[in-house]
């Protein structure tokens, strides 16, 4: 039989001005099953809490409620007392008679009616109130971090520093991303290259990190503190161990005019191949589909050779499962791709823009190839087309980006300053050449980032034109491109040598494939969701994974770097303990009655139920139930509604003290 | 006009399914056969498992097949699926609810051998044995049939099903339901419903209702009154009704075996038709990874959400 | 409820809130001190998800007169997708009680997030003026009084039976 203490609580004046709660107090004695029945002044207080403590071990009470304040204000610290006095805390229920009640209504008999009324409700909900305890799992303390562009790198580098073992898998040959790709970075226009060739050895290097480089993640199992990911790494048909790095293969193989998309398609490579020549690892791949080994059985030149002996057509792609307690999503982004209608896609291709059909018509990475010095032209801006270095070069802004009616409707974030960055790149090396921006608006805030562009304008001669392109056409040798110049009222034509177009930041391709497998939510533009916008922008709902850089919207280095480390931090945090503890109002399930329909698995937006065999004695499978991982559950019981039978149920908001709290009405 | 419907494909049904059984059985394909069979009583048929192809005579197929079959591969029945490959006799309606099943992890495909019926429709429940299928006789829920011919099935004799125009009986039902005030239907319902003494034959037979326990036998805590007062009818009917919408595959068979003859069908068509208008879903046309009550989409409609 | 002198019908109202908006919500609606009318009793769901239709049922059972059901906005669920589960839950829940000849207007569904008290006590003080209007329940009432085994307490052959006595 219950021994319920109620406690009612004045809150000073705030409840007692508008609630008798004295004879709330007596009304709640007389319910069947209340032992116990006070008023206090602050029943919060150091000595409202002695109170209760008191009146726990000298009443003999059994399960608590008190009758004060919103739970989301105090239940904690009620529970908390509870506890230290040795009763369960989640035999502690509040009935809020302050914000529902008396807060909100003038009249005081109607107020103190229905406190009345909500202290029985709770009281009747009490009785079915059970003992739980806290859940906890062990924490294995290795991190995975999927992807080795800027931020993956970071991430890496920051929980390796910390002591923690990190797997580093890469879907490209070498780690790096796009800021390999990039000449210059803004603000301050320093060779991308040279500042992260050192993070990238680093990584490389460093005793913590272990890297698979051009793999990829085949599958994800387990939940935080607990995953298993099997890695797919992928064959290069060099024996990473053996080989040297002296790129004797490289300078041999026959065939060479491979468009390398490393750089955006202008440079050629051969059939064995590094991406570039700071690539980390320094191993080659052999591009299998273009190599004449694989496609007819001749030639084997890398082989012959290869004095370690490195180059094994027979390789094979290895599966390798890594068991992890946390998974860093850092895979970044990719331009929008002009010269293909994206097949099935809602985002729809510039048609007026040459659609890729214009060879001077380049985006704004295949800009940076040619700025690049180590790039297919050797750090000259050259015309694709005949190779000569244009005069007049017109960057258009804003090209897929914020254009609702195309499938986009976000801003791209980078563009303005690297176009701005553009302009004076393309200055610097030729001098007699002009620059024309057409933009919209110019969205510059970072830190220098204000002075940098406008450097560009009244430094660096650039022409900003504001006002929207209609139309490129090829005229001639020339591209000419139709926009308006809105600040004067005219429509602008110019004719360009080569135009550069800011195209929209998307995430990587196979982004909600990956997402798929981790279980973590993606918008409809497959950038990945954080928990919560502002407050958790490094997390994602589901738990034990969290995300870095790009993918998750368009981003700067600066910020994909700050990312990253905030992210490296929140897995710090995971691992400072070695068990983690969970609040235990998780799903159960009640292997009598489930019946393995899975309705619970199909709602369950956490992933957090699971398939569990019932066997006899004799070892015959009598049926195949749900089993919730209560490492993983989060507790909205979506479950146990959709469940047809009710054989799951949600500790701490069973159907029992549900309709408990109903029938007390 | 009491037009009679043509019975004659049966015959050809019959014979092909008891070639195809004995054949089945025979070469081990199959461990069982559930399907058909005569009864004592003249102008009535029973199920039947069948384990020997000797035994493949027995079965058959006529208007008078009314029962699901699917009933006999879940709850009460489950040791049969145990034994290995069934093979099933399906109309259109069972393999609907069939396909819910396998669906709701309660069947596997490759589990199963499917028999197709192609079926001009089954004589009504309330008919006398041996009366001749005629739109007067024929049952309700054939008025609205669009699987005449079963599809997916791994035998499926070669015969055309034909019917006559047959006016839609539940459609015009749920019309003339919901053509009437509030009140109005409450009355109807509440004269409905307390007919009902709770034998769940319903839920007996219902494919869908394969829950171990069911939530009106739960007391702690007592969800629907099991008493047959009014009160306890009208929560069991609504409930079931509830978690039947989305997966009822509209077999009628709940309705059939009622003893006070109420029209539980209606309601559950009903849910389908609002399933049908509000998210594009008809049960038991695929197998659904989640039905329309385990999934959801941004643009669902919430125009009586404030 | 309260006893009025002036014996007018006090409306019943009970409502299913999800804890992290609608909850909130009301909340923010007492700390701005805001009133309304206090018909409403208000139970506590972690989310709208875990809100079973068979609640509503018991709820008119038990006496309501009217049922309210809040959560977060679409979008905003704390638990991701509880909402929208919910979302279709009850719109089909709602097609089957008007079928069945329940009067729609006494249940009423509403987003109210964490930051709108003033939303919450509109919704409140709307759905507690239309009950009032339309006055108590009856339909449910009936339906627990129908039918006790003998029918009425009032027949003949009760009344013979207490003269025997």
């Amino acid at each position: 039989m219950s021994r319920i203490g109620v406690f009612v609580c004045h809150c000073g004046e705030n409840i007692s001005r508008t609630v008798d709660v004295e004879q709330v107090a007596a009304k709640a004695a007389l319910i069947p099953g209340v032992a116990y029945a006070t008023d206090y002044k602050y029943m919060c207080s150091d000595p409202g809490q002695g109170l209760l403590k008191k009146a726990i071990t000298e009443q003999k009470l059994s399960h608590i409620v008190v009758a004060a304040c919103s739970p989301r204000m105090h239940e904690l610290t009620f529970r908390k007392a509870v506890a230290s006095a040795g009763l369960n805390p989640f035999l502690c229920e509040m009935a809020n008679i302050r914000e529902h009640c008396s807060w909100v209504h003038e009249d005081r008999t109607e107020a103190t009616t229905k406190a009345i009324e909500i202290v029985t409700m709770m009281v009747e909900r009490v009785k079915k109130n059970r003992t739980l305890d806290t859940i906890t799992v062990p924490v294995t303390k290795r991190a995975l971090v999927i992807g080795g562009g800027i931020a993956g790198i970071q991430a890496a580098l920051d929980i390796a520093d910390a002591g923690h073992q990190v797997v580093l898998v890469e879907r490209e040959p070498s780690i790096g991303g796009h800021m390999a790709q990039l000449s210059e970075t803004f603000p301050t226009l320093d060779c991308s290259q040279c500042i992260m060739t050192p993070k990238m050895v680093d990584v490389a290097n460093h005793p913590n990190i272990t890297m698979h480089t051009y793999s990829e993640i085949e599958q994800v199992d387990g939940y935080i503190g607990n995953f298993q990911v099997t890695v797919r790494k992928k064959a290069r048909s060099v024996d990473e161990d053996k080989c040297t790095g002296c790129g004797i293969c490289i300078e041999k193989c026959p065939i060479r005019k491979i468009p390398n998309s490393f750089d955006c398609n202008l440079g050629m490579r051969p059939a064995i191949y590094v991406p570039f020549p700071q690539a980390v690892p320094n191993t080659p791949v052999i591009d299998r589909e273009n190599c004449t080994m694989f496609k007819t059985g001749k030639c084997g030149l890398c082989q012959k050779v290869c004095g370690p002996g490195a180059v094994d057509y027979q390789q094979q792609d290895q599966l390798v499962v890594e068991d992890v307690g946390a998974i860093v999503v850092a895979t970044g982004f990719d331009l929008y791709n002009i010269s293909e209608k994206p097949k099935g896609s809602p985002i729809k291709g510039y048609g007026e823009f040459g659609h890729g059909k214009i060879p001077d018509v380049i985006d704004g990475m295949t800009f940076e190839r040619l700025a690049s010095a180590s790039g297919p032209t050797g750090g000259k801006i050259l015309r694709p087309s005949d190779g000569k270095e244009p005069k007049q070069v017109v960057f258009i802004q804003c090209v897929g980006s914020r254009a609702r009616e195309k499938g986009i409707s976000y801003c791209s974030k980078i563009c303005c300053m690297y176009t701005a960055k553009h302009t004076m790149l393309y200055k610097h090396k030729v001098h007699d050449g002009q620059a024309y921006v057409f933009f919209m608006d110019a969205r510059v805030p970072g830190k220098s980032y204000d002075e940098f562009w406008r450097r560009a304008i009244e430094e660096e001669e650039a022409v900003y034109i504001r006002g929207m392109v209609s139309r490129l056409y090829q005229k001639g040798d020339k591209v000419v491109v139709m926009g308006s110049d809105i600040a004067v009222g005219v429509q602008a034509e110019i004719e360009a040598d080569l135009v550069v177009l800011a195209t929209a930041v998307q995430p990587r391709s196979g982004a909600d494939r990956l997402a798929q497998k981790l279980g973590i939510s993606y918008d409809n533009y497959q950038f990945y969701s954080e928990a919560h916008a502002k407050l958790r922008p490094v997390e994602c709902a589901t738990a034990g994974i969290y995300l870095a850089g790009a993918c998750q919207g368009p981003k700067d280095i600066p910020d994909s770097v700050s990312q990253a480390s905030a992210a490296a931090a929140k897995v710090m945090t995971l691992f400072a303990k070695d068990r983690l503890e969970r609040e235990p109002i998780v799903a159960k399930i009640n292997e009598a009655g489930c019946v393995g329909c899975f309705y619970c698995k199909k709602v369950c937006a956490y992933g957090a139920v699971e398939e569990k065999e019932i066997r006899d004695r004799q070892g015959n499978l009598i049926k195949i139930i749900a089993h919730i991982n209560p490492g993983i559950c989060a507790g909205c019981g979506t479950c146990q509604a959709t469940c047809p039978s009710k054989s799951v149920e949600l500790n701490g908001y069973t159907d029992e003290q549900i309709v408990a709290m109903i029938e007390a009405l | 006009m009491n037009q009679q419907i043509s019975t004659t494909i049966y015959n050809d049904i019959t014979d092909a399914v008891r070639k195809e059984a004995a054949r089945i059985l025979g070469d081990g394909t199959v461990t069982a056969v559930v399907g058909y069979t005569s009864t004592r009583r003249t102008g009535l048929t029973q199920p039947l498992v069948i384990t020997d192809a000797k035994e493949a005579d027995k079965l058959l197929f006529s208007e008078t097949c009314v029962n699901n079959l699917a009933v006999y591969l879940t709850k009460a029945k489950k040791e049969i699926p145990k034994t290995g490959r069934i093979a099933i006799m399906v109309k259109g309606c069972d393999l609907k609810a069939l396909v819910g099943l396998i669906g709701e992890a309660q069947l596997k495909r490759e589990e199963l051998y499917l028999i197709g019926l192609p079926c001009n429709g089954v004589l009504k429940s309330t008919t006398i044995p041996g009366t001749v299928l005629t739109v007067e006789t024929i049952a309700p829920k054939c008025c609205e049939c669009d699987v005449q011919t079963p599809v997916g099935c791994d035998f499926l004799p070669p015969c055309k099903p034909e019917q006559p125009e047959l006016k839609a009986v539940y459609s015009a039902e749920i019309a003339r339901l919901e053509a009437m005030s509030p009140r109005e239907r409450w009355d109807y319902w509440q004269e409905q419903f307390s007919k009902c003494i709770k034998c769940y034959a319903c839920r007996q037979v219902c494919p869908f209702c394969f829950c171990e326990q069911c939530l009106c036998d739960r007391n702690k805590p007592q969800m629907v009154e099991t008493t047959p007062r009014p009160a306890g009818n009208f929560a069991w009917h609504i409930v079931r009704a509830m978690h039947l919408a989305g997966r009822c595959a509209g077999c009628a068979e709940c309705e059939r075996v009622c003893p006070m003859d109420i029209p539980l069908n209606l309601l559950n068509r009903k849910m389908a038709k609002e399933l049908k208008e509000l998210y594009d879903y008809e049960a038991g046309l695929e197998v659904n990874e989640k039905g329309p009550l385990a999934s959801f989409n941004d643009k669902d409609d919430q125009s009586f959400i404030k | 409820m309260t006893a009025n002198i002036e014996n007018s019908f006090e409306p019943k109202i009970m409502a299913f809130v999800c804890t992290w908006c609608t909850y909130a919500g009301a909340d923010l609606a007492g700390t701005s001190r805001m009133q309304y009318p206090a018909n409403v009793r208000v139970l506590k769901f972690p989310c709208t998800g875990r809100i079973d239709p068979v609640f509503i049922l018991k709820a008119f059972q038990q006496g309501a007169d009217g049922v309210l059901i809040s959560g977060c906005h679409p979008g905003d669920c704390h638990y991701i997708a509880g909402n929208f589960h919910a979302r279709r839950r009850f719109a089909v829940f709602r097609k089957l009680l008007e079928f069945v000849g329940v009067d729609l207007n006494r249940l009423q569904f509403s987003w109210v997030s964490a930051a709108e008290g003033g939303k919450w006590v509109e919704v409140v003080t709307e759905l507690t003026e239309r009950i009032r209007e339309m006055g108590p329940m009856t339909e449910f009432k009936e339906l627990a009084l129908t039918e006790q085994w003998s029918g009425m307490l009032e027949s003949p052959e009760l009344q013979e039976a207490y003269k025997q006595i």
